[in-house]
């Protein structure tokens, strides 16, 4: 491995400038939480962890950042009419309600034109190409907000246009440490990652056990029926988190420390030999249909199991879901509005529709399942409209696991590959 | 002369087709695994020779060496691969002979039979057996009925009842066959129907038993046909990711396919992605030479 890093800090240097280069017009400031936003105008880069693309901060909790506005790339002037439109729109498959964007279509006289992208990786790719340019981007998180201002691809926001972002969404929301401010970015949905069982078939306690997250070392009586994330984030934190809790320690899921990936990687290959474990991200389907028992959830695929999934003549409430109260994973995605994009006043305005109250709940329970930061919307709320059964509340996320809980965020390029090769290596069983 | 010219000029829709679909794109991922990364994790290809950078290609080689988890997924690919092919030429071979030497008249029906359901697309039948499969699949009640589930059981193939989809490797290699035979069949029907119906009754006609002449006659000269079946089927097989994804997404049955397709879709480890393609191509190209020169040896041997 040696030889390859060697050869790959030869070439990485010389490929930086390029990036460095087009990077001159970004300035950026890092601000410590609590204190007000840093200068803007200034060029001042400080850097206290490991960097992104371009030497970019790479925001962390205890590290929060303001992203610079910088002179030509301004937010768009208040009030503006809308463009004449079709509004492009760049989202994961399936990510937002249809009927939602034809009402939007009808309440603005404009058209709504919806492109789709299946990763993260992939969208970056697109929009970096710069072959097309979109409006607004929707599903993307600050695991990826680096590469975004890194590459000029976002147009910071006029929160004249943005009011129900301080009426409705959560405070916890409103000024994220990867984007103080907001200045680029508004929380779409919120997920957790848990664990997502049929309790009609699973025998023990899971949310009772001391380390809940010790069941699927202990699963030999499930092989066959359990599976883990398909995402090499969300997976290999997984035995980060049970060390942890079984240490009372907290962990770092954005670690950089390849020896403590490579352990992790280690830990959930054990599952290969216990129980057979699955790779996928299709819970939401095979758990209701009794393929698989126990998994590796987002909370939000637990949701559009309980509300579309369920085969006839199973209640939803063999569905339980668990999620850790702190040091496990909580994530957010986010709208942003494309730097080319030739509507950014009518982006605004569906940015500001989507954070309607009814919108937002509609978009939650008819279509996306995914729990939007909404000040009025809760487990409580979605029990009492019978919406979903009391074993699974925990996966509404709630504001509270916002601060106790990490989000995955984006690493360094050494970083990443530390948790590329670790997830390989699991992959290839 | 003119002929000659009109003859090129028809070869250069396909000559064009090649070179940029095929040699173009094989060369920029010739580029991408010899080149490197920036600092956006997206690779950078070096398109000249003389910058290429082996060092993603020998961190490759160095984790086959070490017997790392690219050479278990090697040897996982080629064993799965293998089996497939071997069990699909024990089903195609006699389905062919039967098509081609003893359906008579209704040779054509029973050609037609056995393509219609590959009429449905690859990812559709293969999502219909994964719903027949589950666990209270109907055709899982079925293989239960007609003892068969049993019969896997007894044998360890199977762990537990209605667990066809539950991870093994059996299940892939299943659908592996599956998925490729009909590809296999067409072209050995088209070899055992080429073959002179004169030279097996030259060979009765000297002595041969039924049996023999079928071993020293049929089956030599069906042996392009097998070839050419075989590669034909080895060359999508080996490169396949979706099944293993799709009827078992265990870590136990992931192949060269899964590994290329996670390293090169997401992440930092893209240009590693593309050093395994160009491992895996240089694997399936001593395939291709192998189906060139046996078809060329054949028709060699027609010639004379």
């Amino acid at each position: 491995m040696s030889r390859r890093r060697l050869l790959q800090g030869a070439a990485g240097g010389a490929l930086g400038i390029g990036a460095v280069g087009f990077l001159a017009g970004c300035e950026n400031t890092t601000t410590p939480i609590g204190t007000s936003e840093g200068a803007t105008g200034s060029s001042k880069l400080v850097v206290t962890k490991p960097t992104g693309p371009g030497g970019l901060p790479l925001p962390r909790p205890d590290n929060s950042v303001t992203w610079a506005i910088t002179p030509g790339h301004e937010p768009i002037a208040d009030g503006l009419p809308n463009e004449s439109g079709p509004l492009g729109i760049y989202n994961y498959a399936d990510y937002v309600d249809p009927s939602l964007v034809k009402k939007f279509e009808a309440l603005t006289g404009r058209s709504v034109q919806i492109a789709t992208y299946n990763s993260s990786d992939e969208a970056t790719a697109k929009l970096s190409s710069g072959a097309v340019a979109f409006d607004l981007i929707m599903g993307l998180s600050a695991n990826n907000i680096v590469n975004l201002i890194a590459q000029q691809l976002i147009r910071p926001l006029n929160h004249s246009y943005l009011p129900n972002l301080a009426k409705n969404v959560w405070p916890e929301l409103q000024d994220p440490f990867y984007d103080r401010g907001s200045r680029y970015t508004v929380p779409y949905v919120v997920w957790s990652d848990g664990i997502g069982w049929r309790n009609d078939k699973i025998r023990e306690d899971i949310a009772g056990m001391r380390v809940p997250w010790d069941i699927f070392w202990e699963s030999q009586a499930y092989r066959g029926k359990v599976g883990v994330l398909d995402d090499k984030r969300d997976a290999l934190s997984m035995p980060m988190q049970r060390n942890a809790m079984r240490t009372g320690l907290r962990p770092d899921l954005n670690t950089e420390d390849a020896q403590v990936v490579a352990r992790a990687g280690q830990e959930l290959g054990q599952l290969t030999g216990i129980c057979n474990v699955k790779v996928d991200i299709t819970d939401y389907q095979t758990l209701p249909e009794g393929k698989e028992w126990l998994h590796q959830s987002w909370s939000g695929d637990l949701l559009q199991a309980a509300f579309y999934y369920m085969p006839t003549g199973v209640p939803a409430s063999v569905l339980s879901y668990w999620s850790p109260n702190a040091n496990g994973v909580v994530q957010n995605d986010f709208f942003c509005i494309g730097r080319t994009g030739k509507n950014p006043a009518l982006a605004h305005r569906f940015v500001n529709f989507m954070l309607d109250e009814a919108v937002a709940y509609g978009n939650f329970v008819n279509f996306v399942g995914y729990t939007p930061p909404q000040k009025n919307i809760d487990a409580a709320l979605l029990i009492k409209k019978g919406l979903i059964p009391k074993s699974l509340t925990d996966a509404v996320v709630r504001p509270d696991q916002f601060a106790a809980n990490q989000e995955l965020l984006q690493l360094s390029v050494a970083g990443e590959q530390s948790w590329d090769q670790a997830w390989s290596k699991f992959k290839g069983g | 002369m003119g002929s000659r010219w009109t003859w090129r000029l028809l070869a250069l829709p396909g000559v064009v087709w090649l070179s940029v679909f095929f040699l173009l794109a094989f060369y920029a991922v010739v580029a991408v695994a010899f080149g490197n990364q920036n600092t956006l994790s997206e690779p950078v290809p070096f398109w000249n020779p003389l910058d290429w950078n082996v060092g993603y290609m020998l961190a490759t080689l160095e984790n086959i060496w070490h017997g790392e988890q690219f050479l278990t997924v090697f040897v996982r690919t080629f064993v799965f691969v293998g089996l497939s092919l071997a069990l699909s030429l024990a089903i195609g071979y006699p389905v062919a002979y039967f098509a081609a030497r003893r359906a008579g008249r209704r040779r054509g029906l029973v050609l037609l039979l056995l393509i219609v359901p590959f009429w449905i697309n690859y990812l559709m039948r293969m999502l219909a057996w994964i719903n027949l499969l589950s666990p209270d699949g109907l055709g899982t009640r079925m293989l239960s009925a007609i003892g068969i589930e049993r019969l896997f059981i007894s044998v360890n193939l199977l762990a537990s009842r209605g667990g066809w989809l539950e991870g093994q490797p059996f299940t892939v290699i299943m659908a592996l066959t599956y998925g490729y035979l009909p590809f296999l069949i067409l072209p050995l029907y088209a070899a055992l129907d080429r073959i002179d119906q004169r030279q097996i009754e030259a060979a009765r006609d000297l002595g041969a038993s039924p049996a023999g002449a079928f071993l020293r006659v049929t089956l030599p000269l069906s042996r392009p046909g097998i070839v050419a079946g075989l590669v034909l089927i080895a060359l999508p097989m080996s490169g396949d990711y979706y099944t293993p994804d799709l009827v078992s997404s265990s870590t136990q049955t992931s192949m060269i396919g899964n590994q290329i397709d996670q390293l090169t879709r997401q992440g930092s480890e893209k240009v590693t992605g593309a050093s395994l393609t160009l491992l895996l191509a240089f694997v399936l190209l001593g395939l291709m030479f192998y189906y060139l020169r046996a078809t060329r040896s054949a028709d060699d041997r027609g010639d004379a």
